[in-house]
């Protein structure tokens, strides 16, 4: 067995050594370049569902969102409630928010757009807005009559949505008609642009003002909550129920539908266009050892002949294609960590939802290297397995 | 066991062996029922007319196909019913081919060639070195040893194959017609080899050719007319 292996090893090395060389390493070229392009669709599609997520979280729901309970229209005892929340392990930080529509309108333009009141010294610490103003400041605890922007609303820096921006500079002042029929004017104290077309479309106002206009106290139409790490939402969610909190709790997922369907498409996109890469792997091998064995027809008919198994020829191959793929994936390697993932690190893509860059996993790496080791495997069996049933007078002396 | 009755021994026996090609409807009787037996130590050839059978029977002897009824007995051991591997073996530890064709593997070096039947018998390295060595020596190819076939003339090459046909010390050497792609020195070259290592090592060698000339080297012809023997 051992012996059968090492004899198979010798063929198919001598065979590569001092066979047409040129050849090879545009054969391996070509494997490398199967390799680097199944990796690279695959990053990039997770790059751009890590950086939608991380938008998500990040700048517009936090980790958890507790709601108000069916048919109510606030959260009431806020106040209780933060301090029971406050009180688990992994929370890092509170905002409760009043959300509410208005119309906002500067001279002769108007729309209509989301309005969240918060204490902006709770909102640093669950979103990170206060982190990407492009203009004016951040809210501050008592402010009143002072307004915060996202750049779609303000307009004049390059949104996607200019055509129903106001054209507003900070400084400039405002009318805002809550949906409950109040009507007051702000002074735009600053302008964002979280890099997310979703937080961009959204204006801030401090809760203390809110809550002189609706007329409430210790309420809140959502909190959300920041926890230390993502992806554990449900843990979080369990223990907030096990404390009692009757309110809907949901995780930032359910607020991230689009993205899941983006994901599912890319999945399948990414999934289409694997295949077609391992399919020209395939083939590309295959080809390369049926050739082979079809020039050494005579060749492989004597060494029968003589005694020297078909096994033994079959397993040749498979090294020689194993070989061709292992070093393309290998080159492979190289071309993604040091030319292609500093490039895009370099130059993120920019993309309606932020900036994206390739997020490469460890483990759908090598799902890549194993799937194409098996499809050399493969396409490196089947031409020489045909090549070696045939009978040996056949091989020898047939047509 | 003296001398005299090992020269008397049977190496390889044949019984009322048949093989019939079935091509479609026809059928192809290229061998039928030939029985004979071939002596340790002979240089025996087969001749006859072109599709007379002197090929078929040799693969049939050679465990390179396999008859479709009789008999073929090795050193008194009825060898027809081995299985494929077990063919195999036998053919790569106790016989030997020469063909007309002699597709040496052109990565390969002379030598290397030579050794690969001794590597897939599991010999160590040093021995086969050694072995491929003296055996290309002995062909007249000592020089020759790194040459690759293409660097090689046809004599040359067909001398490699019999080298490789060698190095395992077979108990008997098949050759089909080894000298048809041959000038005739090169020809000539080959059968006295032949001659050499029959008389020298007692090899024995079973050779189908069409050269009338050959009989002069072999002491014995086994005649082949429409798949049967005739005597002559
Ligand atoms: N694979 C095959 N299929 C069908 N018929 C075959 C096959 N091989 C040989 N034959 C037939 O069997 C007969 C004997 O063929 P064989 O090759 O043994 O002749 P030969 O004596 O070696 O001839 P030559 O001197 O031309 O080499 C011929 O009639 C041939 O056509
Ligand atoms: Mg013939």
């Amino acid at each position: 067995m051992f012996n059968n292996f090492k004899l198979s090893l010798f063929l198919a090395s001598k065979s590569m050594m001092r066979g047409n060389k040129s050849t090879q390493l545009l054969i391996i070229f070509i494997m490398s370049l199967i390799f680097v392009n199944l990796v690279f669709i695959g990053s990039i599609f997770l790059g751009v569902t890590e950086a939608t997520n991380k938008q998500v979280i990040n700048s517009l729901y936090s980790n958890v969102v507790i709601e108000p309970k069916k048919d109510e229209k606030y959260i009431s005892d806020v106040y209780s409630l933060e301090q029971k929340i406050k009180g688990v392990p992994g929370v890092v930080g509170i905002s409760s928010q009043y959300v509410t529509g208005a119309t906002l309108s500067y001279k002769d333009k108007h729309g209509t757009w989301i309005v969240r009141a918060i204490n902006p010294d709770d909102e640093m610490k669950v979103t990170t807005n206060h982190n990407y103003l492009i203009a004016g400041n951040y809210l501050s605890k008592l402010d009143e009559n002072e307004i915060l922007l996202g750049k779609e609303i303000a307009g004049g820096y390059g949104g996607d949505l200019e055509y129903n921006s106001l054209g507003v500079k900070v400084g400039d002042s405002i009318d805002v008609l809550f949906d409950n029929g109040v009507k007051k004017s702000y002074r735009v104290k600053g302008i964002f642009d979280a890099n997310f077309i979703q937080t961009n479309v959204m204006a801030y106002i401090s809760r203390n003002d809110m809550e002189s206009i609706v007329g409430l106290e210790d309420k809140a139409s959502q909190i959300l909550v920041k926890t230390q790490d993502n992806g554990n939402e449900d843990r979080y969610i369990k223990q907030f129920l096990e404390m009692g909190i009757k309110e809907e709790i949901k995780p930032w997922t359910v607020y991230a539908g689009m993205v899941k369907n983006i994901t599912n498409s890319f999945d399948m996109i990414a999934m289409m266009i694997s295949a077609i890469g391992l399919f020209v792997a395939v083939i590309t091998i295959f080809i390369i050892v049926y050739t082979s064995t079809i020039s050494k027809r005579k060749q492989i008919g004597i060494l029968r002949a003589v005694g020297i198994e078909g096994s033994i020829i079959i397993q040749s191959y498979i090294f020689q294609a194993l070989f061709i793929v292992i070093s393309g994936i290998f080159i492979g390697l190289i071309i993604i960590f040091f030319a292609i993932k500093p490039w895009f690190i370099e130059h993120p893509l920019k993309f309606p939802i932020g900036l994206a860059s390739l997020l490469i996993l460890p483990e759908k790496v090598s799902a890549n290297a194993v799937s194409l080791i098996i499809a050399a495997l493969a396409a490196g069996f089947i031409p020489s397995w045909l090549a070696v049933r045939k009978t040996i007078i056949d091989t020898i002396w047939g047509d | 066991m003296t001398r005299d009755e090992a020269a008397n021994e049977s190496l390889i026996e044949i019984k009322d062996l048949s093989r019939i090609y079935t091509m479609g409807e026809v059928n192809v009787r290229a061998l039928n029922n030939v029985t004979f037996e071939i002596k340790r130590g002979e240089f025996a050839a087969i001749m006859g007319k072109s599709g007379s059978g002197k090929s078929t029977l040799l693969h049939q002897l050679g465990l390179l196909d396999a008859p479709t009824s009789g008999e073929i007995i090795f050193s008194g051991k009825n060898i027809s019913g081995l299985s494929e591997s077990e063919k195999a073996k036998f053919r790569l530890s106790k016989f030997g081919y020469v063909f007309q064709e002699y597709a040496l593997l052109p990565e390969l070096t002379a030598i290397e060639n030579v050794y690969l039947p001794a590597m897939a018998l599991g010999r160590k390295k040093e021995e086969y070195l050694k072995a491929g060595t003296e055996v290309l020596g002995n062909v007249g190819l000592g020089t020759r040893l790194h040459h690759r076939p293409r660097e090689m003339s046809g004599g040359e090459q067909q001398r490699v194959a019999i080298a490789r046909a060698l190095i395992n010390r077979p108990d008997i050497l098949f050759a089909d017609e080894p000298t048809a792609n041959l000038d005739s020195d090169s020809s000539k070259q080959v059968i006295e080899l032949f001659q050499k290592l029959n008389e020298e090592t007692g090899l024995t060698i079973l050779m189908v050719t069409h050269e009338p000339d050959d009989i002069k080297y072999v002491s014995k012809v086994v005649w082949l007319r429409d798949g049967e023997l005739a005597e002559m």
